[in-house]
């Protein structure tokens, strides 16, 4: 079995946010403001005038981390939240009471209530819409121009994902949780 | 038990504060109805909820009742389980009360759920035993077996061993139920400023002062103030407990804010000062929960019970703010650190402000306990049963 995981080289996006379209096309996200998978955050720059630090504005591609030791998971009352057999966290909709304990434990702001099945819903690593059908990478990793995200298997070392981290540093968000994110932002 | 027509149901002395708690009842039951209808109509979009704070009043209120449930199961035990006489007098009411009021914290709750249907066959098929929830809901659902048991064995069928055998139970079920709900947000290692061993303790605390302060309502509005030398003596004990553990909540919430701000560790520290410097803890919390029952009852010796039945008025909004914040604090740090739109501010603390559904539901879920209370009353006879 694959364990799925995710390299962004974050320093190369651009805050184009066509990964937050992608993951909205694909997936079918409603619109609305609290209704996303994936977002960027922007990290405005320090210092003041005329000192300003352009190094310090960065730009923060995420998504849900998929966490080896997931808070959302730990939390949920009827295991509607469980660990796909590829480590991928993901919500049942027929077991979810939507009572948004999950929401309140994720660390990483990666849960929103999906206004279509009126269930909590997070990213899937696109495991429905693509990875179901053969296809080996996330939409929005497809559709960013910078190459920003590389999606793989993470116990197979062969995989680029794998080749990547063990040659690069990298870091994890709030990894003293003991979420264990399986998301990393190469440094 | 009593059997009464429904003329005589309705049927009450025409008192200016009897009819003033008949029109507050009404009024919230119609509140309920109202907030119960746009849920129906628009479900979570009725209320204030979003992403960021997807918990709001209701939980607080769901607390609130809860809370006052096993409070008053706890301060009802003292008499018919551990047998101090003084408090077997108490018994009854109380027990009717805790049911009333579990009640009504599961309407509540019954709408802020989104899928409660699936919520019971879930929670028996795929059962989360690692979440607070799961257990908190379980054994609530067996608490309230147990105090109703209780309660059909002191009132209706009376059998001293029955009772208090399913007394002791309640008992012990309770105080797992609510130190679970604390556990609810001390589990939480999302959120520094909840996490830990707090929460399931200060809420067995709280749980006793809050049943202390409804046996003083409940009682002042029994007597209208005019306590027989029995009941006098056994609310004079009651304040003495009262002011032992307001007493021992000052000194415990003291150290938990100290604890806190110390070192300012990151998303805890500054979360509790910002939240201690709101209104809604100094002034609600602090003065109207802890501070004005407990100078009176330590300025009077614990014996101005008049007095402190007015406190326990005051007390109860207290109560109403620490369930508040509790939700809301808990809340109070956003986890999405960096802004997402050209149209915002870096987040910082969240704000939150109930919708009027929400406030109707949550307040309108007292207006179901007034309401199951005065007809407890009158179809039960809640005071002491003279056979014992
Ligand atoms: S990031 Fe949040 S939603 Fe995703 S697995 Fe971790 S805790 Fe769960
Ligand atoms: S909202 Fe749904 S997925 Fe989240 S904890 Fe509750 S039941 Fe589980
Ligand atoms: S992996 Fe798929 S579901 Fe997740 S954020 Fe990217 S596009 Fe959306």
């Amino acid at each position: 079995m694959a364990r799925y995981g995710m390299a962004l080289n974050y320093k190369n996006c651009i805050n184009c946010r066509a990964c937050e379209t992608a993951c909205k096309e694909e997936n079918g996200v409603l619109l609305g403001k609290d209704n996303y998978r994936i977002w960027v955050g922007v990290k405005e720059a320090e210092g003041l005038f005329p000192n300003i630090s352009i190094a310090s504005q960065t730009y923060h591609p995420s998504q849900c981390q998929h966490c080896s030791n997931a808070p959302c998971q730990l939390v949920c009352p009827t295991n509607a939240t469980y660990y796909s057999k590829d480590g991928i966290v993901k919500v049942d909709p027929v077991k979810c009471i939507l009572c948004t304990y999950c929401i309140n434990a994720c660390p990483y702001d990666a849960r929103y209530v999906d206004q279509r099945t009126i269930t909590v819903d997070k990213c899937t690593f696109c495991s429905d819409t693509r990875l179901a059908n053969g296809e080996t990478t996330t939409a929005c990793q497809a559709t960013c121009p910078t190459k920003v995200r590389v999606f793989g298997d993470l116990d197979d070392p062969t995989s680029e994902i794998s080749q990547l981290l063990a040659k690069k540093e990298y870091r994890r968000v709030k990894e003293h949780l003991g979420t264990e994110p399986k998301l990393f932002y190469i440094l | 038990m009593n059997t009464i027509s429904l003329k005589k149901l309705f049927y009450f002395e025409k008192t200016p504060l009897n009819l003033l708690m008949a029109f507050i009842t009404v009024a919230l039951l119609g509140a309920f109805a109202a907030g119960a209808v746009l849920y129906i109509l628009h479900g979570h979009h009725a209320y204030n909820v979003t992403r960021q704070h997807p918990w709001g009043l209701l939980i607080s209120m769901y607390v609130f009742f809860v809370v006052s449930s096993t409070g008053l199961c706890i301060i009802s035990s003292i008499g018919h389980v551990f047998g101090i006489p003084e408090f077997q007098q108490i018994g009854k009411r109380a027990i009717a009360g805790a049911i009333i009021t579990i009640s009504s914290g599961f309407a509540v709750i019954a709408l802020e759920i989104g899928h409660p249907v699936t919520m019971l066959i879930y929670n028996v098929l795929t059962p989360g035993l690692t979440s607070a929830i799961w257990w908190m809901g379980t054994l609530y659902g067996m608490y309230l077996a147990f105090i109703c048991l209780e309660f059909f064995f002191l009132a209706i069928k009376e059998n001293h061993t029955l009772s208090k055998f399913f007394g002791i139970g309640g008992l012990l079920v309770g105080l797992a139920a609510h130190s679970n709900l604390g556990a609810v947000f001390g589990f939480l290692v999302s959120r520094p400023s909840a996490n830990g061993v707090f929460y399931p303790v200060y809420f067995i605390l709280s749980a006793m002062i809050t049943g202390c302060y409804l046996i003083f309502l409940m009682y002042g509005f029994r007597y209208k103030m005019n306590f027989p030398a029995k009941v006098e003596v056994m609310l004079v004990k009651l304040s003495k407990i009262l002011g032992m553990l307001l007493a021992v909540l000052i000194f415990f919430e003291a150290w938990k804010i100290l604890t806190a701000v110390y070192g300012d560790l990151p998303e805890r520290g500054a979360t509790i000062m910002h939240s201690i410097k709101h209104p809604n803890f100094w002034f609600g919390e602090l003065i109207l929960g802890m501070l004005i029952p407990f100078t009176i009852i330590l300025v009077s010796n614990a014996k101005a019970i008049k007095a402190t039945v007015y406190a326990s008025i005051t007390g109860m909004v207290g109560i109403f703010f620490m369930r508040y914040d509790l939700v809301h604090d808990t809340l109070l740090y956003p986890m999405r650190t960096l802004k997402i739109s050209e149209y915002e501010l870096a987040p910082t603390f969240l704000e939150y402000f109930p919708s009027f559904a929400e406030f109707a539901i949550g307040f309108g879920g007292i207006g179901i306990s007034l309401f199951l209370y005065y007809v407890a009353d009158k179809v039960f006879n809640l005071d002491e049963s003279h056979s014992h």
